[in-house]
């Protein structure tokens, strides 16, 4: 049945779009269209590479199971509101079938704690396909310690241990793809298992396979509890599990994309780790889950908010790793080749350290999603809430790094937006929550400061339209959260004013966007459209009693999604390719807030 | 043994070790936060089971101040260095053993292992409770130290 080889199996860099996700809630995996896993870090989705050939080139490993000569992807979907990812080849006169996914229940069970099942079958005649195990553990491409266990093949790096197991039985040697048959009736199941600080627990093939079939059960009973008048609801339903598979269960966090370094300009330097949370992303979240019914999920978020922030409170971290600490130090890993030689790869993230006084607006936005649902925050959420809000009552007028996190601080209207969006909810929320009428006073005054500033200073009466800074006649597409704050009605010249000029002035075809002028950021290399803010101008046309507009570029946005329903954070306009880090959590938050949005908008007469 | 030393100074010692935890915890030094962990044993309402986390942590206090007043009797001495050591030791144990196996009993703390069907709450301490800061451990032999610190100081005097 089986044959060895001494090469790896030669392959060209997959797009972005190509590429499923697999996640068990407290890792990722990324599979290209070839069956080859490119992207797996263990134990968690900050950990170290196991399979890193994604940006790391050929050395630093794939686990690629799949056609063993040339083939063409017929089929690519995720089972109907699962996390089960199904390929499908036509090679020569038959087809050949992959079905994988991760085994994300395993609380209760003798099971290890990440599980990767991976089957291959055919119905019509033998096809030969290739299973090519090529571990490489961190950043120095280490290999492992191999031992032959029947029924297994085992790989240790010191308290890392992985192992590959087969039904039926076939000898697998890291690093030499393997040869197999595969014949109808006789499916072909892979099994990785992998345990980190604690003894492997091998799974019977047979086992796996009914555990990722009882994970389906789950994800689909999941699924079905999200509101069912949700307009695009399968999209939005993809959406939604693509955010809760993001999201590390052990704490609640929400990573904003499982990989690092997929650049925003290929072959640029625009390369940054996004396995890390953003304050921003889970307030988004508290906000989306709510709507749409899912309660659990929006109160981890919010717990997780406030548990993470607190060592560093009444300061909001801009970023924080999924354990609530600090973020690693931005370092360049050097030999790295990185996506289509996108050049330095990165670890850790800088922008930790950075001021960024929109994070308190979402955030405190996201608490008052949470009481307007009826819900009461408990006093010490609400203790910090009122520092939060402090904060920004103290030093909105500083200059801050924006949302953009661009390198540069400086009055960004957008961030004044945000913190006038913190001290409204704060009041609001006091409404119903004990609060000082000293410090309801100094609130109320900062934010009518701040409202008096921004319209002074931040718009430009020239264009009717907000702008990026004070003093700056730039455009900035995160102004489209403008309708969602109430600051000026949704029928304000001003509203509207802002609505168009972004539209127009950054537009990067359709309903595409830059999220600026492309270029000024003071970084090296341009960028494509950025996606979220595509949705956020479908939110603002929803919101703003243009419906119908909304609904149209919401199904041009959907027609730019990966063929398996996810997006990364940009797209280049010109090719319909998309870059950066993926998927990402971000946009497919902002997705679920319009398509919410074209639900709640009243139709159009 | 000093019954009645051990029933009064095990609640100071507590007290001291709770005291000292909270202003840690309010210096942002650790997110550990001892009454709520074994409150929320009992509710969910972070608030009540502040309080209820409370009483639980000086019932428990007290019955680790009867092994401290037992080891001192044994040795027939008490004093503020044998109660420190004591209290190494004992911030040895509650971070190898007792704060790992918390995930496995606390109805509303999620392991490492938590899946998607998890509604667990509080996250698991991790390996020496550093998930809850990395100073965590530090803060957490402090207040034990503390704790050992003050029992012997008291017992002595006693």
């Amino acid at each position: 049945m089986t044959s060895g080889s001494d090469t790896r199996c030669p392959r060209p860099s997959a797009p972005i779009s190509d590429y499923g996700l697999l996640s068990d809630t407290r890792t990722a995996a990324l599979v290209a269209g070839d069956g080859g896993i490119d992207w797996f870090c263990v134990p968690r989705f900050d950990g170290e590479p196991l399979f890193g050939r994604l940006i790391g080139g050929p050395d630093a490993g794939t686990f690629r199971v799949g056609p063993a000569g040339p083939a063409t992807v017929v089929e690519r979907r995720y089972r109907q509101h699962t996390a089960t990812l199904e390929t499908t080849w036509a090679v020569g006169g038959s087809r050949l079938t992959l079905t994988e996914a991760m085994v994300a229940e395993v609380s209760g069970r003798l099971l290890p704690t990440t599980l990767i099942v991976r089957r291959l079958s055919t119905e019509e005649s033998a096809v030969d396909a290739v299973v090519e195990f090529d571990p490489r553990l961190g950043v120095r491409h280490r290999r492992p310690r191999v031992h032959h266990r029947h029924p297994a093949v085992m790989c240790q790096w010191g308290s890392l241990a992985v192992s590959l197991g087969c039904a039926p039985n076939l000898t697998i040697e890291p690093g030499r793809p393997a040869l197999i048959t595969v014949t109808p009736g006789r499916p072909v199941t892979l099994v990785l298992a992998v345990a980190y600080r604690e003894p492997l627990i091998h799974v019977e093939p047979a086992w796996a396979w009914e555990l990722l079939t009882e994970d389906e059960d789950r994800w689909r009973a999941w699924s079905a509890e999200i509101d069912g008048s949700l307009p695009f609801r399968d999209h939005v339903v993809r959406s939604l599990l693509t955010l809760r598979l993001l999201t590390y269960s052990p704490s609640r966090a929400p990573v904003a994309a499982p990989t690092t370094s997929l650049p925003e300009d290929p072959g640029g330097a625009r390369n940054w780790d996004y396995r890390y949370v953003w304050p921003r992303d889970a307030s988004i979240g508290v906000s989306a889950f709510l709507s749409v019914g899912k309660l659990d999920e929006a109160r981890g978020f919010l717990a997780w908010l406030l548990h993470a922030t607190r060592l560093q409170r009444p300061r909001l971290p801009a970023l924080l790793t999924l354990h609530g600490r600090d973020v690693p130090a931005e370092r360049e890993l050097p030999g790295w080749p990185g996506y289509l030689g996108s050049v330095p790869v990165r670890i850790g993230n800088d922008a930790a350290a950075q001021h960024q006084l929109d994070g308190y607006g979402w955030l405190i936005d996201a608490a008052w999603t949470f009481v307007q649902a009826g819900q009461r925050l408990y006093t010490e959420a609400w203790r910090a809430v009122r520092g939060f809000a402090d904060v920004v009552a103290r030093c909105w007028q500083e200059p801050d790094a924006g949302i953009w996190e661009v390198r540069q601080t400086a009055q960004h209207v957008h961030s004044k937006l945000m913190g006038w969006l913190a001290l409204d909810r704060a009041l609001r929320i006091a409404d119903t929550h004990p609060l000082p009428n000293r410090q309801r006073r100094l609130w109320r005054e900062a934010r009518d400061a701040i409202a008096a500033e921004v319209r002074a200073s931040g718009f430009n009466p020239a264009t009717g339209s907000y702008v990026r800074a004070y003093g700056s006649a730039d455009l900035d597409a995160a102004l489209l959260i403008l309708p969602l704050l109430e600051m000026d009605s949704a029928e304000s010249p001003r509203v509207h004013g802002t609505i168009d000029a972004v539209r127009d002035g950054l537009s990067a075809g359709g309903p595409l966007l830059y999220r600026y002028p492309p270029g000024r950021d003071g970084l090296p290399g341009t960028e494509g459209a950025f996606l979220p803010c595509s949705f956020w101008l479908v939110q603002a046309l929803a919101r703003t009693g243009r419906r119908v507009e909304a609904i149209e570029m919401f199904q041009t946005m959907l027609s730019h999604a990966s063929p398996l329903g996810l997006y990364a954070e940009e797209l280049d306009p010109a090719t319909g390719a998309q870059f950066g880090n993926y998927p990402q959590t971000l946009t497919h938050a902002a997705l679920v807030q319009a398509a919410l949005a074209i639900r709640d908008a009243p139709v159009d007469p | 043994m000093d019954w009645a030393g051990w029933a009064l100074f095990g609640l100071v010692a507590t007290a001291a070790l709770t005291a000292a935890q909270i202003t840690a915890q309010l210096a942002g030094l650790t997110r550990l936060d001892f009454p709520l962990v074994l409150g929320t044993l009992v509710t969910e309402d972070p608030d009540r089971a502040r309080v209820f986390g409370f009483f639980i942590h000086l019932c428990a206090g007290q019955g680790f101040a009867l092994g401290y007043a037992a080891t001192f009797a044994l040795l027939n001495r008490a004093t503020w260095w044998i109660g420190a050591l004591l209290g190494t030791v004992h911030v040895g144990i509650a971070l190898t053993v007792l704060l790992p196996l918390l995930p496995g009993v606390h109805p509303r703390m999620a392991s490492q292992r938590a899946g998607p069907a998890s509604t667990a709450v509080l996250e698991p301490p991790g390996l020496f409770g550093v998930n809850y800061g990395i100073q965590t451990p530090v803060v957490a032999a402090v207040v034990h130290v503390i704790y050992g610190v003050v029992l012997g100081l008291l017992l002595q005097a006693a």
